[in-house]
């Protein structure tokens, strides 16, 4: 079966972090784009399209949690994982309750990240996949046959 | 204070006028020792050290004012009130002068009399209290200043972790490019692969060596205020020693718990509690032998619960006892452990008004203590301007017990 890429968009203000890691995920069949700023990450957003965000929380200007905040306000679909370098869970839980799907410590195992990517794209798919038998069925509604 | 308590000495040579007075206050609930000249009373004051003398003036040999200035050199502590004459007036000024307390003219009246025993007793007592008070003091400022560093360093270790963790992050990534980029057939016949590979994992340990010691570091020194919630202890150290089973059945230690139910619940962070716990079992574990035995117990002791493990592992040595709570002090090979479990425990149990206490015998165990109160104001990291308020708070909880 062919695997299907995920979009990804990488936002780190940390360069040479973002580069490495697109290395590695585009290697390991997705498709990477990286952005280095809060701003950045949205204007990207309403550009192309994103199944999964991996977003750093501790940013310059924009922070993690106010670009999350904004991410679920104007595209509620896109999921988001959380890339906290600090040591405490509060924020990552703030922004769970806030409705990003998971959170990975800095430096995170990469093994742990494609997993909970994987697990991100799968909820993604599964509540278009809702939309679109929703769509479906009002449309055999109106007209009484599909 | 009991008159009672009043170490109280009667100097005069007139026999009549002394003994009627000792009896006279000997019925007041005083009991005064007597001298009959100033030779006497020092003589006393050497065996016996007194709180307040009444010290008649004008005496054979050396007279009151002598008498005075050598009590005041030797026993500055002693008050002394002097009684004079008509005549003598001019003494009990100068007596003042020179630190008596005061001076009553003769003949004296036992109420004005006894009024300035106590008065001169109260003074002594407040001296007292004084100087227990500025020792607190000292010592409270002495541990805040430490304290203070030590949160500063905190503080600062937390700053310098939370910078290490990006470069860090950067190294992982990298280095797990390169270990993929050694696994392309492209690679297959690269030179000196295995040496690279080699160099690879030991980048990666390396790395995740890192990371255990800042987390920890992070760890130690939260941010965020810590949750303060009703801790079912049963069900805690249920919790830590699920954690650590599977490694001591490896090694065949049983762990034995056993809950005092008059223990109950307690006010703490259970989150940080299991920390501590989780450490100290890891600890034992990894002390003790196959075979060996580590037990868990809850205890209620008065007001306080206290939280112990114990092992028959190889135990800690003595001089090593003291040591065993600073940062990066560790018996275990490079590369194993941080050395920070123990320091990180102590620094989490007294932010929770606790203290952890250990006792060991080389070759035979150990014992880790912890004890909480049932609740506590969870203290944050001492902060400049609650510097004096604690201070300030401490001296008025203590002005009771020093007294």
């Amino acid at each position: 079966m062919v695997r299907i890429p995920t979009n990804v968009l990488l936002v780190d203000d940390e360069k040479d972090f973002v580069e490495m890691l697109s290395l590695r995920l585009n290697e390991a069949g997705e498709r990477v784009t990286p952005a280095y700023s809060g701003k950045e990450c949205l204007d990207t957003l309403d550009k192309k399209n994103i199944d999964v965000v991996i977003l750093d929380i501790k940013m310059p200007g924009m922070d993690g949690i106010e670009t999350l905040k904004e991410i679920k306000r104007r595209f509620p679909l896109v999921e988001v994982i959380m890339l906290t370098g600090h040591g405490t869970t509060e924020t990552a839980v703030q922004g769970m309750k806030l409705g990003a799907y998971d959170y990975l410590l800095k430096p995170a195992d990469f093994v742990d990240l494609t997993s909970k990517l994987e697990g991100a794209r799968k909820r993604k798919d599964e509540q278009m996949e809702r939309i679109r038998k929703a769509e479906a069925s009002f449309l055999v509604r109106r007209t009484g046959d599909i | 204070m009991e008159k009672g308590d009043i170490k109280l000495l009667l100097v005069d040579d007139e026999d009549e006028f002394r003994k009627t007075i000792a009896n006279r206050l000997a019925r007041r609930g005083l009991n005064p020792e007597q001298a009959r000249t100033g030779e006497e009373a020092l003589a006393l004051l050497d065996q016996t050290p007194m709180d307040v003398v009444v010290l008649d003036v004008k005496m054979p040999g050396l007279n009151g004012i002598q008498v005075l200035e050598l009590i005041k050199k030797q026993y500055p502590k002693t008050e002394v009130i002097l009684l004079t004459g008509h005549a003598t007036t001019q003494d009990g000024v100068e007596g003042i002068k020179l630190g008596a307390f005061d001076y009553l003219m003769k003949p004296v009246e036992l109420e004005h009399l006894l009024g300035k025993i106590r008065q001169a007793h109260e003074k002594i007592l407040r001296e007292e209290e004084k100087a227990r008070e500025a020792e607190f003091r000292e010592k409270i400022e002495q541990q805040m200043v430490s304290c203070e560093r030590l949160a500063s360093l905190g503080t600062l270790a937390a700053g310098v972790a939370h910078e290490i963790n990006n470069p860090l992050a950067i190294i992982k990534e990298s280095t797990g490019w390169m270990k993929l980029l050694l696994t392309k057939p492209e690679s297959a016949g690269m030179a000196r692969k295995a040496d690279f590979e080699k160099a690879l994992g030991k980048i990666e340990t390396s790395v995740e060596r890192v990371r255990r010691i800042t987390h920890q570091l992070l760890g130690f020194v939260r941010k965020e205020e810590s949750a303060l919630a009703e801790v079912d202890l049963d069900a805690l150290v249920e919790e830590a020693v699920a954690m650590v089973a599977r490694e001591a059945s490896h090694k065949d230690i049983p762990i034995e718990r056993k809950v005092d139910p008059a223990a109950g619940r307690i006010w703490s962070d259970p989150y940080q509690l299991r920390q501590v716990l989780l450490n100290l079992l890891t600890n034992a574990v990894h002390a003790t032998e196959r075979g060996g035995r580590i037990d868990v117990l809850v205890e209620k002791r008065g007001d306080e619960i206290a939280l112990v493990v114990k092992d028959t592992g190889k135990g800690i040595p003595r001089e090593n006892l003291d040591r065993i709570f600073e940062p990066f002090f560790s018996t275990k090979p490079p590369g194993q452990g941080t050395g920070l479990g123990l320091f990180v425990s102590r620094g989490i149990v007294e932010k929770l008004c606790g203290r952890i206490k250990v006792e060991s015998k080389l070759g035979e165990g150990s014992s880790f203590s912890v004890i909480l109160p049932r609740q506590c104001e969870i203290r944050e990291d001492l902060k400049e301007d609650d510097r004096l308020q604690l201070l300030d708070k401490i001296r008025d909880i203590a002005k009771p017990i020093v007294r």
